[in-house]
């Protein structure tokens, strides 16, 4: 017969099996008959269309994990919680809950003993989300082409948010340390609620129309999903779209992307990221001072340095060029040249020594008694050119020979006797002495003489006629005669 | 204020240019040594203006002009007026 159970008996070791098996379950449905007693802990059923599941969180874990500074986190996720997350479940609300399983024994019922609460899709919300996303795509709004850079030292900032939140004091915090000085206008308006979204978009419009800042910064500290909705709204899209000058955004934690951050030129992830986007560190300006200033030292050094180097070698050219330098060197070269001298006055006596003594060898060679034979040779030699010189003095003399009959010929030719043999004669004028040519030297009186081929004759003139036919008185005296050869 | 700020912008850029200069080595030794002067000279403003620079807070009210905004994060009360009312 089987173990017949008692009703706690049973329900105890249903609970401990229970427990043993689902220690921690993540469970996702949707709130239903939600109610919040005044001992603060919260009762709700999770159900979808199969099942239901009794579901309660109590009071003390509905922090989420504590930290020492007494934040409360989130264990799965590490976020930071804003206080009060319990206070907005609600009916029809999609969550997932984290929790174990137990069974309550006095209703007999077993129920999931919530750990932790996280909000799904939140329905309406991600839907208007998401038609509102893929209406201004279609517009242009999200155009990675229309994004316009950030200024790169922005010294004019106009921050819209809530003057009091924590966004602000973070901006300030990380942006007092960034860049090299700068005026920051903070527009102060909610963030959240209804009035949100106009006032945000009014005050981005103003900032656009006064045209005094360079950039306009738009950021908001972490929240729900509703908390952020006025950044999810079309009056804020369309006033950062229309914005003349770049809009960076930052809003809520890393992980939330609002229509907002989608228009911006320039999405930060959170407001002090959004800082850091605008302004590089002071420490980065002043590192450049310092290597520009390196530089410059560095630079200078070398411009003397090279004049230095510039300089020495100057000095030593100059000091090359100086009289002690190059009467040391003419001193150099004058021993040089005698050393030069002296080795050359040895080497002609050397080599006139040396001359001497091939000579003797062969005055020695000829002289001596076996030299004859160089006797003979020289004989014969002498022989044969006494030959030819015999030859030679025949040949001259005949040519010579021949050379003076030709010439007593051209001689007998030019013989001024020889016509004379023929019957002509030269007439001599005593007076001058000279051979007469014409009539008219001659005077009546004047003596002559008249060589013919044989004698002379001596004759006197007796008349002269003038030019013409010879006269007839021409006629001389013959008073003599001389033989002439 | 903004004039100030707008100098140190131009006095880093007067400093790239006289470091710029200097780097090229082409010049007197005369100039060089007056630039390097003038380098060290822009150096040391540069470094002031950094070490003097701050972040000007205000409010802006609507057309009614600007408060000073006493910074959130920092002892810095050394702004005049600093105790305007934000809320």
């Amino acid at each position: 017969m089987a173990h017949i159970f008692r009703v706690g008996e049973l329900t105890r070791a249903v609970k401990e099996v229970l427990e043993a098996e689902f220690p921690l379950v993540f469970v996702r449905g949707q709130i239903s008959n939600l109610s919040r007693p005044f001992s603060g802990h919260v009762y709700f059923t999770l159900k979808d269309a199969e099942a239901a599941l009794a579901a309660v969180w109590f009071r003390g874990a509905q922090g989420g994990a504590t930290t020492g500074s007494g934040e409360r986190y989130n264990p799965a996720t590490g976020e930071v919680l804003e206080p009060g997350a319990a206070m907005r479940l609600g009916d029809g609300m999609e969550v997932l809950c984290a929790g174990r399983l137990t069974v309550y024994p006095p209703r007999g019922v077993y129920q999931l003993v919530v750990e932790m609460v996280e909000e799904l899709g939140a329905g309406r919300l991600h839907q208007e989300f998401e038609a509102l996303k893929r209406e201004l795509a279609v517009l242009g709004y999200f155009e990675a082409g229309r994004k316009r850079p950030l200024p790169p030292h922005p010294v004019r900032v106009a921050v819209v948010t809530a003057s009091t939140s924590a966004a602000v004091r973070d901006f300030i915090k990380v942006g007092r340390d960034r860049g090299f000085g700068c005026q920051v206008r903070i527009h102060d308006t909610p963030v959240q609620g209804e009035a949100a979204p106009g006032r945000i978009a009014a005050a981005i419009s103003d900032i656009g129309r006064q045209g005094w800042a360079e950039v306009v910064v738009l950021i908001r500290g972490g929240g729900s999903i509703e908390d952020l909705w006025a950044f999810n709204t079309r009056a804020v899209a369309d006033a950062v779209f229309a914005c003349p000058v770049p809009v960076v955004t930052g809003v809520g934690h890393e992980v939330d992307t609002t229509i907002a951050d989608m228009v911006a030129d320039v999405r930060a992830a959170t407001p002090s990221h959004a800082a850091q986007t605008l302004w590089p560190e002071r420490a980065v300006y002043v590192q450049g001072v310092d290597d520009l200033e390196r530089a410059a030292v560095a630079a200078a050094g070398r411009l003397t340095t090279d004049r230095e180097a510039r300089l020495a070698h100057l000095r030593r050219g100059l000091s090359w060029l100086s009289p002690a330098r190059r009467l040391t060197r003419a001193e150099l070269s004058l021993a040089a040249l005698a050393g030069r001298f002296a080795r050359l006055g040895m080497t002609l006596t050397d080599n006139a020594g040396r001359r001497l003594e091939r000579l003797t060898d062969r005055l020695a060679r000829t002289i001596r008694p076996g030299g004859g034979l160089d006797a003979e040779v020289s004989l014969d030699r002498a022989a044969r050119l006494s030959q030819r010189l015999e030859a030679a003095c025949g040949r001259i003399v005949r040519d010579r020979e021949r050379s003076l009959r030709d010439a007593g010929l051209r001689l007998a030719g030019l013989d001024p006797m020889a016509p004379l043999a023929r019957g002509y004669s030269l007439t001599t004028l005593t007076r001058t002495g000279r051979f007469l040519r014409r009539a008219s030297d001659a005077a009546k009186g004047d003596k002559l003489e008249v060589m013919v081929y044989e004698g002379v004759i001596r004759a006197e003139v007796t008349d002269v006629s003038a030019p013409g036919g010879p006269g007839p008185e021409r006629k001389a005296e013959c008073d003599g005669g001389e033989e002439r050869t | 204020m903004s004039a100030r700020q707008e100098t140190f912008e131009k006095t880093l850029e007067r400093l790239e240019a006289v470091v710029a200069r200097l780097e090229s080595g082409d010049m007197p030794l005369e100039k060089g040594v007056a630039l390097f002067k003038e380098g060290m000279a822009l150096a040391a403003t540069c470094r002031k203006r950094l070490a003097d620079a701050k972040m000007e807070i205000s409010l802006a009210l609507g057309e009614g002009g600007d408060v000073p905004f006493p910074d959130p994060a920092g002892p810095s009360s050394d702004e005049p007026g600093g105790g305007a009312d934000v809320g």
